[in-house]
């Protein structure tokens, strides 16, 4: 066995890999709360450093100071559980996404990605089928109603959209013809997928928005209806774990968007020349674009009503991601 | 001990003590929970088979929709928490007989069949080989289409039952 | 301003001889057992289908319960009729109920029952509406006794759990009534069940389509993010869909009116900026306006531009504000609500530099008010109305063509002006629904005669309706504040005659209405001569909307019950007074 191929390069790259995505999430939640503020003509997090930039690390410090409450009513094992398996699964969907090209590094051959399967595509949904566990699990657990509100909206919307998800990607997967993502990546070394699927990126991103319950479809959470959906019932550092969860799956799901759709760590097919570790840096951009876009969404558009929101699922995502991927065959098989 | 056998080991534990949680626990959403459990067992057994293919599908399918569907039902129909149930009704003699029967039949088949071990890899394009398989004539067309249909008429049913209202 | 009240009692005791029992000022005294005919009778035949008041008022004798009703034709709008019914027996108070004529009786005689004791017979639900059930009397009685101040009594025991160990210095050992409380009879505070008072929590089964199903109760509120303050909402829901809402109210109650009537006449100008605290200084006009008609007295004409202009800019902040409240029910993460607030800024600015406060103003005095502007105030004021008149337009580009807000709103809590008069609902939500009755225009006070501006009005009533009605009406007092800037006397007396510190309001009853942002805020009040009022009562228009809330709500989601009641507008200081 080779101990430094195959232990130690990916033990560091995973634990580098979460690290970075831990930090990655913390500060999105001050990224978004400056960027809102942006927004609403006002200043954001400013007290805790230059810019308020140790915010995340001071609301870290207070939720884990917190008393940690278990209420007398919960189903206590799976309640203490539950914002565990969101996390969780958040963290895994990373391991198969690639940042970066083969590159050496201390004398060794890299892959910048934790894990290469072949599976990869469907390893992301399989995951995002996971995450929603720990959703439903944390809002039944709570024996409330709101929580157990909200807990059903998130498995309704889940089960939608998931179907959705898959159907946009099996119109990426019919043009790659590859479930690896680092075979999708090394397909855009022209131009990216968004290109090629204006239509599937718009159905993806929708989504995707739909899948990690951001406005405007944070149904399960839904302040003004479910009080905090189901998180109600949550305090302290089982509470800042959900949150957390939420945050980096926002990261996470920017970084799934880049690899399949913009490209990854690719530049455009008139620059090609540049170091490889270039990439890693374009990716990153790419992500925070994502992010933005994610924030500029929340800041600015009301929240979609459940009801509503289900009907688009069903009578017209549905049909449209269909539609997109029968065009998509039909060029494929017959050019 | 290789470490697949203590990984085998494990996911046998948590298939087996999954399905084991589904019969015996008294509290119906943590039987389903249980399913879950035995579910990502099996999913286990096959990313150990190098089918990866199949545990992801498995996880997708048995984990992410019918489980979840499972526990929808429960939240809408139970009151929540309160519903602890006898998991023994007044069948349980006859459900013994016809699990001890199958079980019975399942060793007698298991230990009659020579099981071939193969030292050969698993191929690095199974997956298209896989999608080949199923549309092709030589193959499995036919249960692959007729699979379709049962569940393009379970869709159409669906729709009308709830088109009632 | 009256209205012809000999020719109604005549016509009145055409149809029901002896049914005008006396006359007394202003007021028709009616015969209490025939009421709720003689009120179908007012409501059909006379026209008078607007309920608006309903309160009562003791005179150690006799209670006397009194209405004013409006007509809503237009030949008709304008002063109403007032009309009060005698109960001689203070013990077994008894009147007929008139919420089967007029819904918006409701709450009304609910609140006349929790504050007076007097039973309405045939009442749907005469159940104490802002006190809790374990309370000790009538507190608006003139024969009850205050806890604390005049009896030895409390309202409500220590709530230390643990009896066999009193705390060594709790409240209980260091006053002199010692543990002394005073409860209903027959009522043990340890066994009250609150579910008892309210719909159940775990409902019965019910059938539906054949399958046995529990409808869910889910308590929206007290402490909810979306219910403006202390207010609990009790929501049956059939999936999410909305079967049946009861208000509860009260959280938030200190009894106002008692406070009021110990208060001198002047002293009550800074508790009515605690009613609705987003516009208090429509609050102090509506006050002010009603001693003035007590006492007959004239104001001079910088102080009445100044009193227009504040109570222009607080209608467009209220406006602007409950728009940004709207859209945050909405899940739109705040950012209208900020834009709001922003020029709420800029216009507390304004209240600050006149009145001295940035939320409890005080400013308007009986007979004129507090403080003269400077004529950089005035610039000051001009600019920040011409800005309010682009915010608003910006306001309109970023909201009113969101098709996200126009799906959401769209026919949600629609209802037909016809029906929102019965409930009694007033403000910009009657508008909305197609009733062009402004009390500025129909019955008009101050100086909004001489100014020139419309009543506008749109037709369904849904929330889309309100939120375009709110920023039309905002629109108007742009207008009217753009007029009043340019006509303010250069000069003047701000006063009519020395600022007094104490007044005396001359013998009588009256109650008088304006046109405050969120409806018809009306002061119902009574004097027998002296420095404080006799009975002092607020006609609280955010409590009265709320009767309709659960008609508006019905059958839509949970979501749209929300986004209904921030589109009512209610202010709970103003509700629970």
């Amino acid at each position: 066995m080779d101990w430094v191929a195959d232990f130690w390069i990916p033990l560091i790259k995973a634990v580098v890999v979460v690290l970075v995505l831990l930090l990655g999430g913390a500060y999105m939640t001050w990224g978004e709360r400056k960027i809102c503020a942006r927004f609403q003509v006002r200043y954001g997090p400013n007290r805790a450093g230059p810019f308020g930039i140790l915010q995340p690390l001071a609301d870290a410090v207070k939720a884990i100071f917190k008393e940690e409450i278990v209420p007398n009513h919960v189903d206590k094992i799976i309640y203490v559980m539950a914002p565990g398996i969101s996390f969780a699964a958040v963290l895994i969907t990373f391991a198969v996404i690639p940042f970066g090209p083969e590159v050496d590094l201390f004398g060794q051959r890299v892959g910048l990605w934790v894990g290469d399967i072949e599976v990869g595509l469907l390893f992301l949904l399989a995951i995002a089928a996971l995450g929603s566990y720990g959703i439903v699990l944390g809002g039944w657990s709570s024996n409330n109603k709101y929580s157990l509100l909200g807990a059903l909206r998130a498995a309704a919307q889940m089960i939608s959209y998931e179907l959705i998800l898959g159907i946009s990607l099996l119109a990426v997967v019919l043009l790659a013809g590859s479930l690896n993502l680092r075979e999708i990546v090394d397909f855009q070394g022209t131009w990216p997928l968004l290109v090629l699927q204006p239509l599937g990126f718009l159905i993806f991103l929708i989504a995707i928005l739909a899948e990690s319950n951001r406005s405007p479809f944070d149904l399960p959470e839904t302040e003004n209806e479910l009080v905090s959906g189901f998180m109600t019932e949550y305090g302290g550092i089982k509470f800042a774990l959900y949150f957390i969860a939420e945050y980096t799956a926002m990261v996470v799901n920017s970084a799934i968007v880049v690899t399949i759709f913009l490209g990854g760590w690719k530049w455009p097919a008139l620059i090609s020349d540049l170091h490889p570790l270039a990439g890693v840096g374009l990716f990153l951009a790419k992500v925070l674009f994502v992010l933005f876009l994610y924030v500029w969404i929340r800041a600015s558009i009301p929240r979609v009503r459940f009801d509503k929101f289900m009907r688009f699922s069903w009578k017209f995502m549905l049909p449209l991601a269909f539609v997109n991927l029968l065009a998509t065959a039909a060029v494929v098989a017959f050019l | 001990m290789t470490v697949s056998q203590v990984v085998f080991i494990l996911l046998s534990i948590a298939a087996l003590g999954g399905a084991l949680g589904v019969v015996f626990a008294r509290n119906l959403f943590r039987a389903a929970l249980a399913l879950v459990l035995s579910f990502v067992g099996v999913a286990g057994f096959y990313v150990l088979l190098e089918a990866e293919f199949l545990a992801m599908v498995q996880i997708l399918v048995y984990v992410g929709a019918i489980a979840i569907l499972i526990i929808f039902a429960i939240m809408l129909s139970r009151r929540m928490m309160s519903s602890e149930t006898q998991p023994w009704n007044e069948q349980w003699v006859g459900a013994v007989v016809v699990a001890a029967a199958l079980f019975a039949a399942l060793v007698f088949i298991l230990s009659r069949v020579d099981w071939p071990a193969t030292e050969a890899q698993v191929p690095a394009d199974s997956i298209s080989q896989l999608g080949q398989a199923l549309v092709s004539p030589d193959f499995y067309v036919l249960p692959f289409e007729v699979a379709s249909v049962l569940l393009l008429v379970a869709l159409v049913g669906a729709v009308i039952i709830a088109r009632e209202q | 301003m009256a209205i012809d009240l000999g020719a109604v009692e005549a016509q009145l005791s055409t149809a029901f001889p002896g049914a005008v029992v006396e006359r007394e000022g202003d007021w028709l005294v009616l015969d209490r057992d025939r009421l709720p005919s003689i009120a179908t009778y007012l409501r059909d035949e006379m026209g008078f289908d607007f309920l608006t008041h309903v309160s009562a008022s003791d005179y150690a004798d006799h209670l006397d319960v009194v209405y004013n009703v409006y007509s809503t034709r237009p030949e008709l709008q304008g002063p109403g009729l007032s009309f009060k019914v005698r109960v001689p027996d203070r013990v077994d108070a008894r009147v007929p109920t008139v919420t089967t004529i007029w819904k918006s009786a409701n709450f009304q005689e609910r609140e006349v029952w929790d504050m007076f004791g007097i039973h309405f017979d045939g009442h749907p639900d005469l159940r104490r509406i802002l006190l809790w059930e374990g309370f000790e009397g009538h507190p608006l009685r003139k024969d009850w006794h205050e806890p604390y101040y005049e009896e030895d009594n409390k309202p409500f025991g220590s709530r230390w759990p643990y009896p066999e160990n009193p705390r060594p210095r709790s409240a209980e050992q260091r006053v002199h009534w010692r543990a002394n409380v005073q409860y209903p009879q027959g009522f043990d505070p340890e066994d009250w069940d609150l579910g008892a008072d309210y719909p159940p929590l775990f409902a019965p089964k019910v059938e539906i389509n054949g399958i046995d199903t529990e409808p869910v109760y889910l308590n929206v509120g007290p402490h909810h993010p979306s219910t403006h303050g202390v207010f609990r909402m009790v929501v049956g829901l059939q999936g999410e869909t909305v079967t049946n809402l009861t208000p509860v109210v009260g959280h938030l109650h200190r009894n106002h009116e008692k406070i009021g009537e110990r208060n001198l006449w002047n002293g009550n100008i800074p508790y009515t900026d605690r009613l609705d605290y987003i516009s208090p200084m429509y609050n102090e006009f509506a006050y002010v306006v009603a001693v003035e008609r007590m006492l007959g007295k004239e104001v001079p004409e910088r102080a009445e531009y100044l009193r227009v202009i504040m109570g222009e800019l607080a209608r467009v902040v209220n406006h602007l504000l409950t728009i940004g409240f709207q859209f945050n029910e909405l899940g739109a993460m705040m950012t209208p609500m900020i834009y709001a607030f922003t020029e709420r800024e800029h216009v507390l600015d304004l209240f600050e530099e006149a009145s001295g406060a940035r939320m409890m103003h005080n400013y308007y005095r009986i007979g004129g008010v507090y403080g003269d502007v400077s004529d950089e105030w005035l610039a000051r004021c001009r600019k920040v109305v011409s800005r309010l008149d682009r915010k608003i337009d910006e306001f309109e580009t970023l909201l009113t063509d969101n098709e996200i807000f126009i799906s959401r709103s769209r026919g949600v809590g629609a209802m037909s002006w016809q029906e929102m008069v019965n409930y009694g609902v007033t403000g910009p939500v009657l508008r909305s629904a197609g009733l062009s009755y402004d009390i500025r225009r129909v019955e008009p006070y101050s100086i909004y005669e001489s100014f020139d501006f419309e009543v506008p009005t749109y037709e369904t009533g849904d929330v889309y309706d309100r939120y375009r009605q709110r920023i039309a009406e905002a629109r108007q007092s742009i207008k009217i504040l753009k007029q009043a800037l340019n006509r303010i006397p250069a000069t003047g007396a701000i006063m009519d005659g020395k600022n007094a510190w104490n007044v005396k309001v001359p013998d009588g009853e009256l109650y008088s209405r304006v046109e405050h942002p969120k409806g018809e805020l009306g002061f119902y009040l009574v004097s027998d001569g002296g420095t404080n009022p006799y009975r002092y009562h607020v006609r609280s228009e955010c409590l009265i909307n709320l009767a309709a809330l659960e008609a508006m709500s019905v059958g839509h989601l949970l979501a749209d019950a929300i986004v209904i009641l921030g589109s009512i507008d209610i202010t709970l200081g103003e509700v629970d007074r």
